[in-house]
């Protein structure tokens, strides 16, 4: 069971993810502190500071559930250990291409 | 079917519209989802990879046309047209709005439904055989102790800080459809050496991280005792049940570690010092009264042949082998179960859509009395139907392509949500039980190969059942690639085995082309086609198994 997620140092670049608390779509924080659904407006973050970022996320509560750091390369692409896992919560299921972000019905 | 009493009725619309005040607290952000996630839990909601999932009990996996009609109708108006039925015999539906679950509870308490019991550490939905009250080989109808059982244990306060989440299942067959073995508590009902009818017990059987067949505790306690007897179990779970660590709190564990003996002991112990205002009182009126709702439907005198249904067998062969595969033996002369496998090649195993869930309840409610049940396996079952009355069944299933002829077969795969849903999941289940599928596109090698149960979980936490099928598949993740155990061995029925982990796991495009091997080489190996591959299995050892499991291609 890997509810847990894998810890990334401070040199591993990292977007932060979370849920919307209304309806559970799969959003990244933005550099102006809103919430995106596109991982391309996410804001790639390095260094000591993210965490710090993160524990400002998770008290964004009344938007978001859950928030936590997921591993991008540089240029902000899903990357490392959990890339299967980020690329379905990102696209939408394997089995169904129907549903989710890839078919715009999420 | 039971039918709720005023009580029951208020209980279940009063916890809908609390939920409707959570869900508004925690929109508003009075709630953090910390202090909400056991409230969502309590009412069957999860946060999965997409969307908030919504998990509905079906107790015992009985559903009637009315209730069937309503969860299509909540696949449409609150999700994407489709639900997911579960080997726990309920249904979930994966991409609901937590805004609008209120909503949707409310109309599931519209026709005495509700998400309690779903999850939690309680004692949830009681799980029975999907033919009970039909088949041939059952001493009685096992539904009343279910229904009972539910009743008592929903809401009792005693159960609702259980160490862990415990599970129930009851079967009245000799031939066990329910998995009973492989519960927290499994009932086998049967008859003591008067000839009274009771119930064998069995405690600590489970699957997930630490899987262990029940052990037999009791081997015969009374129906009037049942309930105390149940309660003295859960009440020496509730004081020794080891709640400091979340992965040896199942009470698997604590019967493991106290050893069989000395569980059962204090059990005993337990129960013989119950004082009669302690004593769950069972008055046989309450019993009729509640078997009451399950009396057989009218049946009718019929031949135990139909010639109409002869006459539709010989002129088409597709239906022959879908009644040959899909059709169980029932108890009344001239009436049949019909398995409808939710397995068609290339669709998630147990997943339906609205379309087909409408169709199911016109058909159940033309041909079958109202009855549908979800089976363990992902199915559904008309548990009576008339043989006369088959062929237009099958033309119904057919036209809403329900008339896969698989059930019991290599595609009736059960298989988990996977990482395609699931947010705990290692890896894809569903995609690899599609794969294997495909293996078995020629109904004629399907037929040929005969029973087997291919189950697959995409982690530990085995819903997929991978533990007990004869070909388990467990997805790992391996520095972040799909891998997948196969694990040879396992039963469900009566001779419950769990299944042992052959070697390294496998990428996923290997998985299918390596049971491919398998399966050749129990085609080869076999005495004759009566000897299954789980009996092969066993007369042969697994070495020749996995060595064609790790032949390369
Ligand atoms: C949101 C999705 C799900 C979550 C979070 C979840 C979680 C879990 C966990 C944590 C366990 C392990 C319990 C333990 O070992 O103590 C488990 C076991 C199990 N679940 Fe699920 N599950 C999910 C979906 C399903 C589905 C879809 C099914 C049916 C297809 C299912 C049926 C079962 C069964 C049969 C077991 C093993 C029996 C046992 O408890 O020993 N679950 N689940
Ligand atoms: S077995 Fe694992 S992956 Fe599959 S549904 Fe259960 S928790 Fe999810």
């Amino acid at each position: 069971m890997s509810s847990e997620r894998p810890k990334l140092g401070p040199d591993i670049p990292k977007v932060i993810t979370a849920w919307v608390s209304a309806t559970g779509r799969v959003v990244y924080l933005t550099k102006d502190r809103n919430w995106s659904e596109d991982l391309a407006d996410a804001e790639v973050l390095t260094g000591a500071g993210a965490t710090d970022i993160l524990a400002w996320a998770s008290k964004d509560q009344t938007r978001v559930a859950d928030p936590y750091f997921m591993q991008v390369t540089p240029d902000g692409k899903v990357a490392g250990r959990e890339t299967i896992r980020e690329t379905i919560r990102a696209k939408g299921p394997t089995n169904h291409p129907m549903f989710g972000k890839q078919a715009g019905n999420n | 079917m039971y039918r709720y009493d005023e009580f029951d009725e208020t209980l279940v619309r009063e916890r809908a519209k609390q939920f409707r005040g959570q869900v508004e607290r925690r929109l508003k952000g009075e709630l953090k989802e910390e202090n909400f996630k056991p409230l969502r839990l309590q009412n069957g909601v999860y946060l999965q990879l997409h969307a908030y999932m919504l998990r509905v009990a079906i107790p015992y996996g009985q559903l009637s046309a009315k209730k069937l009609r309503q969860l299509a109708m909540i696949a449409d108006k609150y999700d994407k047209g489709y639900g997911h039925f579960t080997t726990r015999q309920n249904i979930q539906f994966n991409w609901i709005k937590l805004a609008e679950i209120p909503d949707a509870l409310e109309a599931l308490a519209d026709v005495e439904m509700h998400a309690i019991q779903t999850s939690g550490n309680c004692i949830r939905n009681v799980t029975s055989d999907h033919l009970a009250g039909a088949a041939f080989d059952e001493l009685e109808d096992p539904r009343p102790w279910c229904e009972i059982i539910r009743q008592w244990s929903t809401f009792h306060p005693e159960f609702s800080a259980l160490p862990r989440k415990f599970k129930i299942a009851v079967t009245a067959a000799t031939p066990d459809r329910a998995a009973v073995k492989v519960h927290d508590i499994g009932l086998v009902m049967k008859r003591n050496t008067q000839g009274k009818t009771g119930f064998e017990v069995m405690v600590g059987g489970g699957l997930g991280r630490t899987p262990y067949i029940g052990p037999t505790v009791r081997e015969w306690v009374s129906k009037q005792d049942l309930l105390s007897y149940l309660e003295a179990i859960m009440r020496v779970y509730n004081r020794y049940g080891r709640r400091d660590n979340k992965y040896k709190a199942r009470v698997k564990i604590l019967v493991h570690e106290l050893g069989v003996p000395e569980f059962a002991r204090q059990v005993e112990e337990e129960f013989a010092n119950q004082n009669a205002r302690e004593k769950v009182l069972l008055p046989q009126e309450e019993v009729d009264r509640i078997t009451a709702y399950f009396a057989p439907p009218k049946f009718e005198t019929l031949s135990t042949k139909s010639a109409t249904l002869d006459a539709a067998i010989a002129a088409e062969h597709h239906f022959a082998r879908w009644c040959r595969n899909n059709l169980r033996a029932h108890k009344i002369p001239g009436y049949t179960c019909v398995h409808i496998a939710l397995k068609p090649q290339g669709v998630a195993p147990g997943d339906a859509s609205s379309a087909q869930m409408r169709a199911a309840a016109d058909i159940a409610e033309k041909y079958a009395f109202d009855d549908i049940r979800v089976a363990h396996e992902q199915d559904l079952v008309l548990p009576h139907v008339k043989l006369d009355d088959v062929p237009a069944v099958y033309a119904a299933l057919k036209a809403n392509d329900m008339h896969a002829s698989n059930a019991g077969l290599g595609s009736d795969i059960i298989a988990c949500p996977g990482l395609d849903y699931c947010n705990l999941s290692n890896a894809r289940s569903i995609s690899v039980a599609n794969e294997i599928q495909a293996l078995f596109a020629d109904p004629e090698f399907e037929d040929e190969v005969g029973a087997l149960h291919i189950n697959v979980s995409g982690c530990i936490n085995a819903c997929g059942h991978h533990h007990v099928g004869h070909i388990g598949i467990l997805g790992v993740d391996k520095k972040g690639e799909e891998f997948y155990q196969i694990l040879f061995g396992g039963r469900a029925d009566e001779k419950a085995a769990i299944g042992e982990i052959q070697g390294p796991g496998l990428r996923h495009e290997e998985v299918a082309p390596a049971l491919k091997r398998v399966i050749s080489k129990y085609l080869e190996l076999r005495t004759s086609k009566t000897e299954k591959l789980a009996d092969a299995m066993t007369r042969l050892g697994q070495a020749p198994f996995k060595e064609a499991l790790y032949a390369a291609a």
